[in-house]
């Protein structure tokens, strides 16, 4: 076969690693930074007759996933770090298994967050699991990685996670591509092998695990995803892993010092290849640890030096926990970068630094300057915005201080201007209802804030239906407004159990959130909050006085897939009567720049008008509604026809 | 600082908002719900309308008094006076539907018939509860609009609903004192702004009044005795009988004072205006110290104006009001009785502040104002 080499994004190339690798099945639950591998699996889904899904959760994921390796085929599942923690009571039970295809968890992290709600550093889940753990370094390794670690996880019987991190699973480089492998076997499971959890046999299983851990630890001190690079009798050692490397590597090189700075890299995480490390903390006499997020490697390291009671000599050590390797928000806090690194090295070898300390800040600064400031904001003619303000109003009529409690997707900007400050707690999928619920059994204790819940429909689906039935079977009182767009917008617009009408596909079978709600008894209104704002509030009022679980959903496609999604046909945006607009006057102070701040409406400052940008209007008419002046209206883009 | 901050900050958050209304239906910051005004979002004009209508923000009552009222007929304790009448609607069936006389009703509507109005804000409640602003402008509309609210229903609401367009050219006004001072207030900013701003008002009809009552309290108050769709009609009868009375479907409920105190809105606390001094008529239930009973059914009224004065003539000619013949005690007991609420409105404020020269809203230099404050009790 002729080499071919082709430009790739981390996460294409750890779908590609697993197409090489024979997988059979792919799912996971979509989430930044690991959205594009299963979206890439749907690319290949029919060429390569690989079975590929959006699971509503990353726990039946994983569990769905792990049914093809115990019937002998590969699987992955995908999913960003915070569907390790809803995944692990199955991944530490699976571990005990004896599995008889690969089972590959792919975990994307988020240092310094984009779009996270917290910085989790996913590979103690390897050490909690006692399963194997690889870190690329480059989309090339991450693409060998993923297809050899499918068949090591057959090969040892135990389920494998590679671990990414946002920049390498977003960054793309060149990969050279190799032959696609197609699984053999028939998928068959073996009644006389029962994979069974109960208490007696765990003790045995656990035995089992350990000692298959202690094998892959041997074979680890022999793997090429482990390298060392420079002087064989370099005393400053830098001990990295995953895009430390590379930082390292350019941190050195920055400084010329790689004759006298070595550099090991690390791609087995865990079970760390003792012998190799022991090997070269003899060597040292200096250790520099080059990590994302926490001190894991840098901790484990430590204990290892001192499991050899005193016969590598007297190291030092530099990292996280030393203060060495830190960037703005310190150490263990936020990504790290190259410059950090050259901090790090210019402090331990009190060299000078090739350029002054605050340069990235004074760049920062410059290009601060050159930017339009801009806050984050729903999309033009999001549905949410008219959800949030139904929702404020509502609760500022009702007068008790009430208070929106979040949860995770696009709507969480509501905790900011865009969504009017409402969202005021958000942690992780599915927390709201269940603080809601919790919030409610304060009335006894004197509380009467009414708490409202939000949540989006794939987040309603993923993990909001135990804080519902827990809600409702425990009296509970409280209001859960589900923010019904039909996709999972966040991530890309991927299908979930709401995707119907313009979302509508082959793939799933629409499940309507109310038709659950209605099933366990509980009060349910469905409406448009964008067709009708007044309704909105006022069926956001009246639920907020009943007793009981109540749900509102507000059903609106998201506009920004349905624009992308539906490419032509006629077109419709507001426009802005000139002359009836009042501007800044009393009566409107700009209300629909200022307060609605759809990014479709401007202002012009020299005529203290208001304007659409009708080229970005998506023609939701929700302005035409809160005009106090009614001097929006709806305008046929094609024939300048008032539509409405 | 923005007006609606402002507003917030000196009147909704000091307990002075009376719910008049007057600042909402004009712009999407601030509306009035069940007997509140709530910022929902906040303005950044200094110089709104909002705060140009309050009538609990800047009241310069001399300076008003004088651009609309003749000085000379002006009397301290009721404001300007060209005389008081005991009257009632001579329509029995009108009347039988009244709080009092019916004199309110019947003078509406023939307002209304005689163009000195074209239409009519006024408040339509549910037995005084529930209230809603209509605008009226057919003579049943203003019959459905009979009876009492104590809930001090959002009225000027509606007025800025009316005022907006080109719909209506000479709308009556009927409030309560702090409606009725808003409504002059109101109209001084129109025509500072526009000359021809003041023209769309018609006429204003002051209702006497000790106080009103909490929304949401007496909404729990009734629903303790009564249920609502029973509610036919709810009067508060003189101090001296300690009750309310709440006449529904199954018959008349006494409800002993003690009860409605607590719920009185604590903004009429510092309301200093029994008779709702800037009309062009005021109008009340007549309470004649010779007994309750004595004028029961008959409203006592007292007229501002040239153009009230003209319209009271017109009744009396056509016979759309029956007069009774007053004894002179009634002046001075109303008189009295106005005094009673200025000075206790006076001392609550003063109380509040704790301070004789800052009375909130209210000017210290207004001559009433420094004629009560200079002698007893507050000398």
């Amino acid at each position: 076969m002729n080499e071919k080499r082709i430009l790739l994004m981390g996460n294409e190339a750890i779908a590609r690693g697993a197409l090489e690798g024979g997988v059979s099945y792919s799912t996971g639950y979509p989430g930044n930074p690991s959205s594009e591998i299963i979206e890439t699996m749907f690319s290949f889904k029919d060429k390569h007759e690989i079975s590929v899904e959006w699971s509503v959760n990353e726990i039946v994921a994983l569990e769905a996933a792990a049914a093809f390796s115990f019937a002998g085929l590969h699987a992955m599942v995908a999913m960003k770090q915070n569907g390790i923690n809803v995944c692990s009571d199955f991944l530490t039970t699976v571990a005990l298994d004896d599995l008889k295809g690969g089972l590959l968890l792919v975990v994307c992290d988020d240092p310094g967050p984009l779009t996270s709600s917290n910085e989790e550093d996913s590979r103690h889940f390897a050490k909690i699991a006692q399963v194997p753990l690889l870190e690329p370094s480059t989309p090339q390794e991450a693409k060998e990685m993923a297809k050899w670690l499918l068949n090591f996880s057959k090969q040892m019987g135990i389920p494998c996670i590679l671990r990414s991190v946002s920049r390498l699973s977003h960054g793309r480089s060149g990969v050279t591509l190799d032959s696609i492998e197609r699984p053999k076997a028939e998928p068959f499971f073996d009644r006389d092998k029962p994979l069974v959890g109960l208490p007696h046999l765990v003790t045995i299983n656990h035995g089992k695990l350990l000692q298959k851990m202690e094998k892959v630890q041997q074979i680890f001190e022999q793997s090429p995803f482990n390298q060392y690079e420079g002087p064989d009798d370099a005393r400053l050692i830098i001990m990295t892993t995953g895009l430390g490397f590379l930082y390292a590597r350019e941190a050195v090189e920055t400084l010329s010092l790689t004759d006298t700075v070595g550099i090991l890299k690390i791609g087995t995480t865990w079970p760390l290849p003792a012998g190799l490390l022991q090997k070269y903390l003899k060597q040292a006499d200096e250790v520099l640890f080059v990590e994302e997020i926490d001190p894991f490697l840098e901790d484990q390291v430590k204990v290892l030096y001192a499991e050899t009671n005193g016969e590598m000599g007297a190291v030092k050590f530099y990292g996280k926990k030393s203060g060495d390797v830190q960037g703005p928000g310190g150490p263990g806090v936020g990504e790290i970068n190259g410059d950090v690194v050259l901090d790090a090295l210019t402090k331990i070898l009190q060299r000078e630094r090739p350029w002054s300390k605050d340069y990235a800040q004074k760049a920062a600064a410059h290009a601060e300057k050159m930017l339009v400031p801009r806050e984050l904001s729903f999309c033009q003619g999001c549905p949410h915005r008219a959800s949030f303000l139904a929702i404020k109003v509502a609760l500022d009529l009702d007068g008790r201080q009430g208070f929106v409690v979040g949860d995770i997707g696009c709507y969480g900007l509501a905790a900011g201007a865009t969504g009017f400050n409402q969202i005021k707690a958000l942690h992780c999928m599915g927390s709201g209802m269940g603080n809601a619920s919790g919030f409610s059994k304060l009335k006894s204790f004197g509380f009467n804030q009414p708490a409202v819940a939000v949540a989006g429909d794939s987040t309603f689906y993923h993990s909001c239906i135990p804080a519902l039935v827990n809600a409702q079977a425990n009296k509970a009182d409280a209001l859960f407004v589900v923010l019904d767009n039909s996709v999972t917008a966040m991530t890309g617009f991927q299908l979930n159990p709401a995707s119907c009408g313009v979302a509508a596909s082959d793939l799933i079978n629409p499940i309507p959130v109310e038709e659950l709600t209605r099933g366990l008894g509980i009060k349910t209104a469905v409406l448009d909050p964008v067709e009708d704002i007044g309704k909105a509030k006022e069926t956001v009022y009246n639920f907020l006085q009943e007793d009981g679980v109540k749900v509102i959903v507000f059903r609106h496609v998201c506009a920004t897939f349905k624009k992308k999604k539906i490419k032509d046909g006629q077109r419709s945006s507001a426009r802005v009567d000139q002359e009836k607009c009042l501007g800044e006057q009393c009566g409107c102070d700009r209300f629909c720049v200022r307060i609605i701040n759809c990014p479709a409406i401007q202002y012009d400052s020299p005529k203290a008008k208001a304007y659409i940008e009708e080229d970005i209007c998506n023609g939701c008419s929700m302005c035409l509604q809160l005009c106090p002046q009614k001097a929006i209206m709806l305008v046929d883009t094609a024939t300048g026809e008032v539509v409405k | 600082m923005s007006c609606t901050i402002e507003l917030e900050k000196g009147v909704i958050d000091t307990d002075l908002c009376t719910n008049c209304g007057a600042c909402t239906n004009l712009c999407p910051y601030l509306i009035s719900f069940k007997g509140r005004v709530i910022r929902v979002f906040n303005c950044e004009t200094e110089n709104g309308r909002c705060h140009a209508f309050c009538p609990r923000i800047n009241v310069d009552s001399e300076s008003l008094r004088d651009d609309f009222f003749d000085k000379e007929i002006y009397v301290p304790e009721i404001g300007p006076f060209y005389g008081l009448y005991l009257t009632r609607a001579t329509d029995t069936g009108l009347r039988s539907n009244s709080q009092h006389g019916g004199t309110t009703t019947a003078l509406l509507e023939l307002a209304l018939k005689e163009g000195f109005i074209d239409s009519a804000v006024l408040t339509q409640s549910t037995g005084g509860l529930e209230p809603q602003t209509i605008i009226a402008t057919r003579p049943e509309d203003i019959r459905n609009c009979q009876g009492s609210s104590f809930q001090i229903p959002p009225t000027l609401a509606g007025l800025n609903e009316a005022l907006k367009g080109e719909a209506y050219k000479k709308i009556g006004v009927v409030g309560t004192p702090c409606k009725t001072l808003a409504v002059y207030k109101m109209i001084k900013k129109l025509a500072t702004d526009d000359e021809h701003g003041m023209d769309k008002i018609g006429m204003v009809f002051g209702l006497f009044c000790g106080w009103g009552l909490d929304w949401l309290g007496l909404d729990d108050l009734v629903k303790r005795h009564t249920t609502v769709n029973k509610l036919k009609q709810m009067d508060i009868l003189p101090s001296s009988f300690g009750v309310m009375e709440l006449k529904t479907e199954d018959g008349l409920i006494e409800i002993p004072l003690d009860e409605i105190y607590p719920i009185i809105k604590e903004s009429c606390k510092y309301c200093t205006d029994f008779t709702a001094e800037f009309s062009d008529i005021s109008i009340g239930g007549a309470r004649s110290s010779a007994g309750w009973k004595v004028d029961q059914g008959w409203n006592q009224l007292i007229v501002r104006t040239e153009k009230g004065k003209e319209l009271l003539e017109i009744a009396r000619a056509k016979g759309v009001l029956e007069f009774k013949d007053m004894e002179p005690y009634n002046l001075d007991k109303l008189k009295k009785a106005s005094m009673n609420k200025k000075r206790t409105g006076l001392k609550n404020l003063i109380e509040k502040t704790g301070n004789k020269s800052d009375l909130m809203y209210l000017s210290p230099n207004d001559p009433v104002i420094k004629g009560i404050l200079n002698s007893a009790p507050f000398k």
